[in-house]
């Protein structure tokens, strides 16, 4: 059985949206008969570090990350960078990889330039693409308990086991992984209706309240004449 | 035009180094502003996620380092110029570490805004955005066409838009001629 290694690029390590995801992909693999993956932070030191070692040794790697500015977070933009020599190794000497990209976004277009970047990464170093698992309205895993995103646990253990059996995601379990890829016309217009009113956002209301933060929820510091 | 260059080339030796400088003083010998911040002369600690620059202090990163330097010089700015060249296939982890940093220039509240969702603004008036890009290594103009496409959503999130990207091929006067021309 091939061996398994989980790279999160979460700069929030253990306790990111993203590694939350990669478990249940964990989950899915062991499930499917595979060994228990290595699982490593990039945000911690010797994680990286390790994972840079791991990266030639592995037979499938996935790496985790969520969407920063519309690309991927620096901390994993380094780890890259620090792989530049596994470029220079013959065919076939580098692990299969796929990777997994969770936004805040409720939608998942916003993340597609990105799957394309890593797809043309994976061509960089020769290895087999294995797919990447994009997947919008990260943020909500903080905000809900565990129980309420069973669906989605469930499709991302599925993947995990398909990993397993046939070594790559398949593209069907992609596609529903993604949930929503753009907003209907309907659906926009209803977002519209409700992106103001104050459900939309207690989750950040109620963080500004406790931070004592909430008078000042519209500064603009570095500006304060042009403030709106 | 007040022009703020991030220039996100870790090395201090390299010909794209003296490139962007070159091209800076063109841009000055232009008549405008510019200000050029070698971001590996800055201590950027990285954004990490915590939301402290929406939910603490609002607007600003809690981390004692250097970003608030390159906010300010961004939202100031009328252009942000982010120079970098390609590894990998994308612009230098340095510049992206800027990058990450800079929203706290934005607020966390959601919009509707080009048949997406994205953050609500937070600042009346925003820069808009120019990208110059090192060419050679094995980068190829697949690569530049991927990495101008994610700096330009980057660019619309940042309540803008890419009005400029430039492979550094040519003369810094002939990307400078160009930069006349449509920024």
């Amino acid at each position: 059985m091939n061996s398994l290694v989980l790279l999160n690029g979460s700069p929030r390590g253990e306790r990111s949206n993203s590694m939350k995801m990669l478990a249940r992909v964990a989950e899915g693999w062991v499930r499917g008969g595979g060994q228990e993956p290595e699982v490593l932070h990039l945000a911690h030191r010797i994680g990286f570090a390790r994972a840079v070692k791991a990266f030639a040794q592995a037979d499938t790697v996935i790496l985790a990350m969520p969407l920063y500015t519309d690309s991927m977070p620096a901390l994993v933009k380094s780890y890259i960078e620090a792989l530049q020599p596994r470029t220079a190794v013959a065919e076939g000497e580098n692990p299969a990889l796929g990777f997994l990209v969770q936004s805040g976004f409720p939608e998942a277009s916003h993340s597609r330039p990105l799957e394309r970047y890593l797809q043309k990464l994976a061509r960089r170093f020769g290895s087999l693409y294995v797919g990447t698992i994009v997947r919008g309205g990260g943020e909500s895993l903080q905000m809900m308990p565990d129980r309420a995103n069973e669906k989605l646990w469930k499709q991302l253990r599925t993947l995990g086991e398909q990993l397993a059996h046939d070594g790559c995601f398949g593209a069907e379990e992609l596609r529903a992984v993604a949930g929503i890829e753009r907003m209907s016309a309907l659906t926009l217009a209803l977002a519209r209706l409700v992106v103001n009113l104050p459900i939309m956002q207690f989750y950040w209301n109620g963080m500004l309240k406790k931070n004592g933060a909430w008078e000042l929820r519209f500064a603009a510091p570095y500006a304060p004449a042009a403030k709106l | 035009m007040r022009i703020s260059i991030l220039n996100g080339d870790p090395d201090p030796s390299t010909a794209f180094q003296v490139y962007v400088h070159d091209f800076a003083q063109r841009l000055s010998a232009s008549g405008h502003a510019v200000t050029t911040l070698d971001l590996r002369e800055f201590n950027l600690k990285g954004c990490s996620g915590c939301w402290g620059c929406w939910v603490k202090t609002p607007g600003e990163c809690a981390k004692r380092d250097d970003s608030a330097t390159v906010c300010r010089a961004a939202i100031t700015a009328d252009l942000l110029l982010l120079a970098s060249p390609l590894t990998m296939g994308f612009t230098t982890a340095l510049l992206k570490r800027a990058a990450d940093q800079m929203i706290p220039l934005i607020h966390p509240y959601f919009v509707v805004e080009d048949g997406e969702i994205h953050h609500r603004a937070r600042y009346a008036k925003y820069p808009k955005l120019g990208l110059l890009l090192g060419a050679g290594g094995d980068c190829d103009a697949e690569d530049c066409e991927i990495t101008t496409e994610m700096w330009r959503r980057m660019a619309r999130d940042l309540k803008s838009q890419l009005v400029f990207a430039a492979v550094a091929d040519r003369t810094a006067q002939e990307v400078a001629d160009e930069f006349a021309r449509v920024a």
